[in-house]
């Protein structure tokens, strides 16, 4: 168990704070440098998302943020404190597909974080419950990943990462192997849940139009060694809607990050 | 249901033919019936052997042989395939030289652990330890690598303990893939402890089967095979079981 005393929130739950975090990879024959002088401030309740070409470290970035692993250089806090390893108290990670245990119920995966806690099974039920009922799986509690679709199976993920009610999620592309319908809907639900919960969420993914669609703030990545080289205001009104998608607004910040990755590429 | 009761009919129905088809071929003389002794003989044979107090004994023998070998050859054939699997420099060393090891024939090494042990209990169980190891190690490893590292970073992401994820990710992870070596295990120590009494030994169901055959003791011969084919199925079928039971989430 996390000593959860121990933390003095300096900043309010669910801020994000990472100052000049480098990364480099040691290999036999060099030193790769995967993140250079990455700098950047997510408020609480905010919807970020960081995009860029393959390689260019947003899911490294997004696992420092959540304790998976060690930046070389620069310091990142969650809530005010450091993250030097994985704290479920303060963020939830959902990843990418098939990251569900195959062996466990839909709530048994919910469960899980709860039990690894010593949670009671009623208590742990319970929230199981509460947390698929807000990814809209309500009922579905007994079936195994294998009877679930694609898309079913990330509201479980998603409600994994919730189940502690953490201030902060981190999302490493849920979505990228959903199909495109699926994708769209997925969106607008995880936008359904984020206005509900209130959550920070840094969001990784490598689609542009998905990036616009969700964020508040979308930052823009290079190629090795990754840097930001971008961060942009998504000014576009709440609830979004599918019509935005081919307005002017939502064409000239896709065209905007297309043009930086396109330099890169 | 339907197509799933007619292929179990079917199946029964070939059992039945074979030994139909022995039956036959026995009682008409086709093949001769000092060299195939008729199925009903062959199985009042069977019945009548396992009233004997030297037959019990013997299958208790080797009962204890391959238990005492089994559970040998499993928890250290374990162990090694498991440290094997989880270091990469050792796995690229001892990889290969293992499947050497798995592609010898172990029956040739039997004189020598003849020599080595003598005579007796722990020639059987050494022999038997010595035909399985292999086979465990090298499923071990395919059941280690076949947990997911999707699944071990989801596990340290929530704050598992090297325990909690041991139970709650490897284990579950490898449960099917270990029945199944388990399974396949069994054969190998088996036909290892068999063939070890067989080939020297005073007691044993391998022995009596050997002697029986020696003496042109057809019907016996035929049961004792009977005997521990039912035995090895029967098995085999349990774990089966088991594995399906456990494993009802892989597709």
């Amino acid at each position: 168990m996390q000593p959860l005393a121990n933390i003095t929130p300096l900043k309010p739950a669910g801020a994000i704070e990472v100052r000049n975090v480098g990364q480099i990879f040691k290999t036999t024959t060099q030193d790769v440098v995967a993140l250079e002088d990455v700098s950047l401030d997510v408020k609480p309740g905010r919807f970020v998302v960081l995009v860029g070409p393959s390689g260019c470290g947003k899911s490294t970035l997004l696992m420092m943020m959540a304790g998976l692993r060690q930046q070389t250089s620069g310091t990142i806090t969650i809530s005010g404190a450091p993250i030097p390893e994985p704290d479920p108290n303060r963020v939830g990670v959902v990843f990418q597909e098939a990251s569900l245990f195959p062996w466990l119920t839909a709530e048994e995966n919910v469960e899980f974080p709860l039990a690894l806690r010593g949670v009671t099974k009623n208590d742990r039920r319970a929230r199981a419950q509460d947390a698929l009922k807000l990814v809209g799986l309500d009922g579905f509690g007994k079936r195994h990943p294998h009877e679930l679709s694609g898309g079913m199976k990330q509201r479980v993920s998603i409600a994994r990462g919730l189940v502690q009610d953490p201030p902060v999620l981190l999302m490493d592309e849920p979505f990228a192997a959903l199909d495109e319908q699926t994708r769209m809907t997925m969106g607008d639900e995880l936008l359904r849940i984020w206005a509900a919960t209130g959550k920070t969420v840094v969001f990784v993914t490598h689609s542009l139009t998905e990036a616009v669609y969700l964020a508040d703030e979308v930052i823009v990545m290079s190629p090795r060694p990754g840097r930001i080289v971008d961060h942009l205001q998504v000014s576009l009104p709440r609830p979004r809607t599918y019509e935005m998608l081919s307005g002017d607004a939502f064409g000239s910040l896709r065209d905007r990050i297309w043009r930086h990755i396109r330099k890169s590429a | 249901m339907q197509s799933g009761l007619v292929v179990k009919a079917a199946r029964i129905a070939i059992v039945v033919a074979l030994f139909a088809i022995w039956e036959i071929l026995s009682r008409t003389g086709i093949v001769n019936p000092r060299l195939l002794p008729s199925a009903s003989d062959t199985l009042s044979t069977l019945g009548e052997l396992l009233q004997r107090a030297s037959v019990r004994k013997d299958l208790a023998v080797t009962a204890t042989e391959v238990v005492t070998a089994f559970a040998l050859a499993v928890p250290v054939g374990a162990l090694i395939g498991f440290l094997i699997a989880e270091n990469r420099y050792f796995a690229e060393v001892a990889k290969p030289l293992l499947f050497f090891a798995f592609s010898i024939p172990k029956s040739i090494f039997l004189p020598m652990f003849i020599l080595v042990f003598g005579v007796g209990f722990s020639q059987k169980v050494g022999f038997g330890f010595f035909s399985t190891i292999f086979i465990v190690i090298m499923s071990t490893t395919t059941a280690v690598e076949s947990v997911k590292v999707e699944h071990l970073t989801v596990a340290r992401s929530y704050g598992a303990t090297p325990v909690q994820t041991a139970f709650r990710v490897y284990l579950p992870s490898m449960l099917p893939v270990l029945l199944e070596a388990l399974r396949i295990s069994m054969i190998f120590n088996v036909t290892g402890v068999i063939l070890a009494e067989m080939y020297a030994s005073r007691d044993g169901i391998g022995h009596q089967i050997a002697t029986w055959g020696e003496n042109f003791q057809m019907k016996q011969l035929l049961a004792g095979v009977v005997m521990i084919a039912a035995i090895a199925i029967a098995f085999n079928e349990l774990v089966r079981w088991v594995e399906t039971r456990c494993s009802h989430w892989r597709t």
